[in-house]
């Protein structure tokens, strides 16, 4: 029979656990509450007061910042933050988290009857973000298609920028403190008690090894006191999250190629290749860190060969980034991109998006790209057909219509959502419920691309001037226009009817 | 390719082993297994390779990768002499034979990591004593000793290293604590690493005493 212990909260609350540590980490023993839906972990160091303090403050001032606002409970799916501070009677201190969610274990697990034995344990991101381990050893209805890894990538870059927003740095963003589950598409923040807020409480770490940004490994051997000894901060974190977008996006590490920079020291030369002397591996001018093809396994391919999936198959919006972040800002934090122009960029790639036609294509999903000869690029099946972009425009206080950078490519079944029609409505934890849902879909039907007007009173076609009232249908052809809403922020679509 | 990660495993497989100390290593060593590849960074980086040795140096298996590492049961002699010093011998033949070194057009191992452990003290002596220079010079990441029970010589062991574990008994909860603690430091490699220091073992479980 295990024994209920109790630990006490600041406030007086008890919170009673089970005396039995059912998971260990680098700093904490993990114990179940009897209902088993939250967890207590206990720091096995003495924690002192400034750490105390950080701990109150983050289950505290910071929960609240984030947790209690308009729009807060989406955050409890994105973050598992810690609730409440608690002491036990051996005088250690612990907190108190929600025990993570059921599809943060894995259902299946692994190939061959789960040879590996990891059925019901965590996802950790790793499994997902090495070739060999999502592609040869997880089961396959374990592994997720690109259109899931482009939606864990949104989910993480909005926590990941909600953080910021209050001043916060994660200090430790790597596979192993985000769980992801790529079959529900589902992202969760996990180790929230190392939180880092400049100029009050500096880090306990340094980070994990794969997403330590480059200005920390080179000056990690000053002293902490050091003025040019730099410490995890947002700057960092803003490297980490870029490393872990284009993992999962790509299954290859930006900064692992093979240029070696000391021959006889393998820790040096990781040292340098991480930190000094760090060089993206798709780098267009200096190409001496590229991934040669001739050291690879036939399974790391195509996902390492660089020519065969440049990170340019991730879109105009996305590559453009990951120069922004593995080029321009590798060694200058402060032109890497925020989370936040990571989150726009993503939404915004999948309105690029393109349903694979082979039925066998793992991936499933891909960016359609016009300029070339359009097909998958992970399993090389051509588009055939005709297919309709959108060019979305919107209206400016002149009446002006100006492009914004934005296309939505059309599939069957495609939907238009609010956000597709009018500029000022942004998808994101704050969108209201009748805004997240669509307002039309597309269909191919009779040879002719068809938009399907649902719940869009203001919809024109510009041709004929007139109006497509809820419940008609357009045809989409070369050239024309519809102007989705008369209202500010309304947006135009110019029609491109491209033949593949 | 990404780096390789070589660990070598020796253990001591004299006539003292005989009996529940070697089925326990067994059971420990499969729980090793289980828990590496239970590891994601383990399985794309750890290759493995074990060596008994008694009065005979036996490779049970070459380095080979964490995901087709099949152990076998291990057997010990009901007595006999321990050969520490022909074990070392073969590992460093081996490393010398396997470790692949970085070349200016490629990325070479990491450093290895050697795990040796015994219950008593080397009747080899003067092999031991002439070997130990070359382990040395095969450039480990991390030796690790491990003295089982109490008639391991922990005087010999300092000679190889600084790192000493020290298991009170022998029997199936002092190894599969010692296992456990392999695997850990093995993941410790992909952890998180604290802003103070650099390279730091995991905390030994309790039954494990580090005797430095």
């Amino acid at each position: 029979m295990i024994q209920v212990r109790k630990a006490k909260a600041k406030n007086g609350t008890i919170v009673e656990y089970l005396d039995e540590i059912i998971g260990s980490g680098g700093m904490k023993d993990v114990y179940f509450t009897p209902d088993r839906k939250h967890v207590v972990a206990f720091f096995r160091d003495k924690q002192d007061r400034q750490a105390q303090e950080r701990l109150e403050m983050i289950t505290g001032v910071y929960r609240e910042r984030i947790f209690n606002q308009e729009g807060g409970a989406y955050w409890e799916n994105l973050f598992c933050w810690p609730s409440q501070m608690v002491e036990d009677d051996k005088g250690r201190i612990g907190v108190v988290v929600s025990t993570y969610q059921n599809h943060f274990f894995f259902a299946t697990g692994s190939v061959n009857s789960d040879f590996l034995k990891i059925k019901g344990r965590e996802k950790e991101g790793k499994w997902f973000a090495s070739p060999s381990n999502r592609n040869k050893y997880l089961d396959p209805a374990e592994r997720g298609c690109w259109l899931d890894y482009l939606r864990i990538s949104i989910l993480l870059s909005r926590a990941v920028r909600r953080m910021h927003a209050a001043g916060l740095a994660h200090s430790d963003l790597s596979y192993k403190n985000v769980l992801i589950d790529p079959a529900g598409g589902h992202a969760c923040i996990i180790d929230i008690d190392g939180l880092v807020v400049p100029g009050k409480f500096p880090p306990d770490v340094v980070g994990t090894p794969d997403f330590i940004a480059p200005e920390v490994i080179k000056t990690c051997r000053l002293d902490r006191t050091d003025l040019n000894r730099k410490l995890p901060s947002i700057a960092t974190d803003r490297h980490a999250l870029a490393v872990l977008i284009y993992m999962y996006l790509l299954l290859r590490h930006p900064l692992r190629g093979d240029k070696v920079h000391d021959l006889d020291d393998p820790q040096r030369d990781e040292d340098l290749s991480m930190g000094e002397r760090a060089l993206f591996v798709e780098h267009l001018a200096d190409r001496s860190n590229k991934i040669r093809l001739d050291n690879l396994k036939p399974l790391e391919l195509p996902w390492k060969d660089t020519a065969a999936l440049p990170c340019q198959i991730t879109g105009p919006y996305l590559s453009k980034l990951f120069q922004q972040a593995f080029v321009d800002g590798l060694h200058c934090p402060e032109k890497r991109p925020t989370a936040d122009e990571w989150e726009q960029a993503l939404i915004k790639t999948v309105d690029l998006l393109q349903p694979c036609a082979n039925p066998q294509c793992e991936q499933k999903w891909y960016v359609f790209d016009n300029t070339k000869s359009p097909k998958c690029p992970f399993c090389g099946t051509a588009y055939k057909g005709k297919l309709p972009v959108l060019n979305l425009y919107s209206s400016r206080h002149d009446g002006k219509f100006l492009p914004d950078n934005h296309r939505l490519m059309v599939y069957t079944g495609q939907s238009l959502f609010p956000w597709h029609v009018n500029r000022n409505i942004v998808p994101n934890e704050r969108l209201s419920l009748q805004d997240r849902q669509r307002v039309g879909y597309f269909i191919f039907h009779n040879s002719t691309w068809l938009l399907v007007n649902e719940r869009l009173p203001g919809l024109i076609d510009l041709a004929s001037k007139q109006p497509v009232p809820p419940g008609s249908r357009i045809a989409l052809s070369d050239n024309s226009q519809i102007l989705f809403s008369k209202e500010n922020g309304g947006r135009l679509a110019h029609i491109q009817l491209v033949d593949a | 390719m990404s780096r390789r990660l070589p660990i070598y495993i020796a253990i001591d497989t004299s006539g003292s082993m005989y009996g529940e100390a070697i089925q326990s290593v067994n059971v420990g060593l499969q729980a090793m297994l289980t828990a590496l590849r239970q590891d994601p960074h383990a399985l794309d980086s750890v290759h493995l390779s074990v060596i008994t040795f008694d009065i005979e140096v036996k490779e049970l298996f070459p380095l080979t990768p964490l995901s087709q590492v099949q152990i076998g049961e291990i057997i010990c002699p009901r007595s006999g002499p321990t050969y520490t010093g022909e074990a070392l011998a073969l590992i460093v033949e081996r490393t010398k034979r396997d470790i692949i070194s970085s070349t200016s057009e490629r990325k070479g191992d990491w450093r290895p990591m050697l795990f040796l452990m015994t219950d008593g003290s080397p009747s080899d002596v003067a092999r031991y004593d002439e070997i130990l220079p070359q382990i040395k010079n095969c450039h480990f990441g991390r030796i690790i000793a491990c003295a089982a029970g109490p008639k391991a010589k922990i005087d010999q062991l300092r000679k190889l290293t600084d790192t000493i574990v020290s298991l009170d008994t022998t029997d199936s909860t002092a190894f599969s604590s010692f296992f456990k603690w392999v695997s850990a430091s093995v993941e410790m490699r992909s952890s998180s690493i604290g802003a103070g220091s650099a390279d730091v073992l995991p905390p030994p479980p309790a039954e494990i005493q580090i005797v430095i």
